[in-house]
């Protein structure tokens, strides 16, 4: 199966091959490898990896997974190969609230066209202001959100699709 | 003569670790509580631990923590005769200290005229020049004859300011006479532009400061002390995030030289209860910055190593008393900051529901927070999920501990900062004491979890989670936040969430 990293849109591929008792056979990115995986409870485990243990939790929340090892925290999502496909390597065609908030500025307007990184909205909660960046280039199809508007966490605040141009990357900035 | 009044019942008009915090102190000391909570509080744990709490409106803190005159309500009805205001919100308001006295209560911190006094930028810093407190050097004059004078006696790079300024705008950095005169105009023309004012003013350039601050307690009998100083230098976008005791590598005389301008500082205003003096510090000299009228977020690495309850010691002070003997300071205290911030991901705030919590322990290990399973950490305030503080006898023995604690601990359900500062404690940099202010920028520009940080055991986790092996129960979503609707504003009972943890036991 194919997972993303929340946020920063990194994807991989793993693949559980086998399980035998507590140890776990698994593909990350084509490499194989195997790990020592003691439940501990529904949602713990001990996970060594290469000689390391780790004290793991898990649990699936909407569409997410959430996993901790040691103190760092994971946040996942699955990529369904067929939006994928559709989207074109898009990581995310649509740019939600990661969480409630007032939206403070709107960076793009309905039909630029915006680079990898382009900041996209400015979103105000817990008393920061955080900027909201475009994973892939795309094009921003719809904005269904408007400057001062609060928003639930999981808004669909902007539409994306592809970007146009075979390659943006020669080209100079949008006519 | 001092006043003296008892403290009989006291309201802590705030939440969070802090009103946790202040809950506990006044608990030891025989007063009574009263919280107060915003309906998106009603279950957290500063509610549960007080003799009794009130609600006091909606999640907005407009409406409810900076609602002053519902806190006052709250404390006339409850029959509370004092007030201490935590940090942040309605602390360092003075019409709030006034208003408070007004009503007949006791305000738990500097009085209202202290306060105004400090709290403006302009009247805060003469106060400091007038006190013999070290200031940045500067020149008021714009004409390039006088800065060239000006950077011939401190010397080069100097710092270009807005006299309207602020955020950075018409900020320039100068490193020698000739780029001067062009700096000087483009310097102007921005300010002009951002503030319709187009002064500027001149001040010696810092270029890897540290910011190092002195407790000081003082009380109405004309007693003030000062308890130290804490480096704060690791801080993001002026967010401290760590701070430590005693500053590394600071001269003793250095040292001595900062707590006696401190207390020239307070002994001028009659400063009264908790405050503290900070200083940005470059090499052996500092220079005043500003100072802040009440209990700071980093008090805990001040008490480890005095051995002493500061908010005690403000409720003494409030009450009349004097201030407590302290002894000299030992060891060194470290304390790191726990947010709801993505850390890998600009520091993304982050909410959710509290699913799984580990919290450190062991010798000289100190977690001061209002985290525990079932907790909703939502957007309404501040991203402060809890403070780890860990003395040792020397530094690197706070260090070390630390680096285990943060390594104890879990917190799945809300994305948070303990991965990211462990790498920061561990890391050589710190290791070394090099700190500024620049210290992140630095060293950890772009953060991620390096690939020991357990990546692959979250991959294969994150895997068995989705082929649903793992995390779930009994083939339902795990999560008990999952089925939970929103946010319910109905006050429940503590044991409500003893349920909720039953969950989370290992069978």
């Amino acid at each position: 199966m194919k997972l993303r990293r929340v946020g920063d849109g990194g994807e991989f591929e793993v693949d559980i091959l086998a399980t035998e008792g507590s140890t776990v056979h698994a593909r990350v990115d084509g490499i194989d490898f195997s790990v020592s995986f003691e439940r501990i409870g529904d949602n713990a485990a001990i996970v060594t990896v290469n000689g390391r243990r780790y004290r793991v939790f898990g649990a699936a929340l909407r569409d997410r997974i959430l996993v901790t090892a040691g103190p760092m925290g994971f946040e996942f999502a699955r990529v369904e190969e067929g939006r994928s496909q559709s989207a074109k390597g898009l990581a995310t065609p649509e740019l939600c609230a990661p969480m409630p908030g007032k939206v403070l500025r709107i960076l793009v307007k309905e039909g630029d066209e915006v680079e990898a990184g382009a900041g996209l909205l400015v979103l105000e909660a817990m008393k920061m202001e955080t900027t909201l960046y475009a994973e892939t280039p795309a094009r921003v199809n719809r904005v269904l959100v408007e400057e001062g508007q609060m928003v639930d966490h999981g808004a669909v605040m902007i539409e994306l699709s592809p970007a146009h141009a075979p390659s943006h990357s020669e080209s100079g900035p949008p006519g | 003569m001092v006043k003296r009044r008892q403290i009989g019942k006291l309201l802590i008009a705030n939440r969070g670790e802090i009103a946790l915090r202040i809950i506990r102190s006044a608990k030891t000391l025989g007063i009574r509580t009263v919280a107060v909570f915003s309906e998106a509080d009603a279950k957290s744990l500063h509610v549960a631990a007080a003799d009794e709490a009130i609600c006091i409106g909606p999640p907005e803190a407009s409406k409810s923590y900076l609602n002053s005159e519902v806190i006052i309500a709250a404390a006339r009805t409850t029959g509370a005769d004092a007030i201490h205001p935590g940090y942040g919100f309605l602390s360092e308001r003075p019409e709030f200290a006034r208003a408070v006295a007004e009503a007949g209560l006791v305000f738990v911190g500097p009085p209202a005229e202290v306060m105004a006094a400090l709290g403006d930028k302009l009247a805060g810093r003469r106060i400091a020049r007038e006190a013999g407190v070290p200031m940045v050097p500067g020149a008021e004059s714009a004409s390039p004859a006088d800065i060239r004078a000006f950077a011939a006696r401190e010397g080069y790079p100097i710092l270009i300011k807005a006299s309207a300024g602020g955020g950075g705008r018409g900020m320039r950095i100068v490193g020698n006479d000739s780029e001067l005169e062009v700096a000087l105009e483009a310097g102007s023309r921005e300010a002009k532009a951002a503030f319709g004012d187009g002064r500027v003013f001149v001040e010696k350039y810092l270029a890897r400061p540290r910011h190092v601050e002195v407790q000081i307690l003082g009380d109405a009998h004309g007693n003030l002390i000062a308890l130290g100083e804490r480096d704060c230098s690791i801080q993001r976008r002026y967010q401290k995030i760590i701070e430590e005791s005693p500053a590394p590598g600071l001269s003793d005389s250095t040292r001595a030289r900062m707590l006696d301008a401190a207390l020239a500082l307070g002994r001028a205003v009659g400063y009264l209860s908790a405050g503290t003096v900070e200083f940005l510090v470059d090499g052996d000299k500092f220079y005043f910055l500003e100072v802040n009228t009440r209990l700071q977020v980093e008090h805990p690495v001040t008490e480890l190593r005095f051995g002493c309850d500061l908010v005690a010691e403000q409720l003494r002070i409030a009450s009349g008393e004097r201030v407590s003997e302290v002894g000299a300071p030992v060891g060194a205290a470290i304390e790191c900051r726990i947010n709801a911030e993505d850390a890998a991901n600009n520091f993304r705030p982050a909410a959710g529901t509290v699913l799984h919590l580990a919290t450190p322990a062991g010798p000289g290990v100190r977690f001061d927070s209002h985290l525990e399973a079932g907790l909703e950490v939502g957007s309404h305030y501040d991203s402060l999920l809890g403070k780890l503080i860990t003395f040792g006898a020397s530094r690197e023995q706070a260090r070390r501990r630390m680096v285990v604690a943060l390594g104890e601990f879990a917190l799945l359900g809300v994305m948070n900062t303990a991965g990211f500062l462990r790498d920061i404690v561990a890391s050589e940099p710190f290791a070394r004491a090099d700190l500024s202010t620049h210290f992140l920028e630095e060293f950890f520009p772009r953060w991620h979890p390096a690939q020991s940080d357990g990546i692959e055991a979250a991959m294969v986790a994150a895997a068995m989670v989705a082929s649903g092996a793992f995390g779930t129960r009994n083939g339902r979503p795990a999560a008990p936040a999952a089925a939970a609707g929103p946010a319910t504003t109905a006050r429940r009972s503590p044991w409500d969430e003893l349920s909720g943890f039953e969950l989370w036991r290992p069978r």
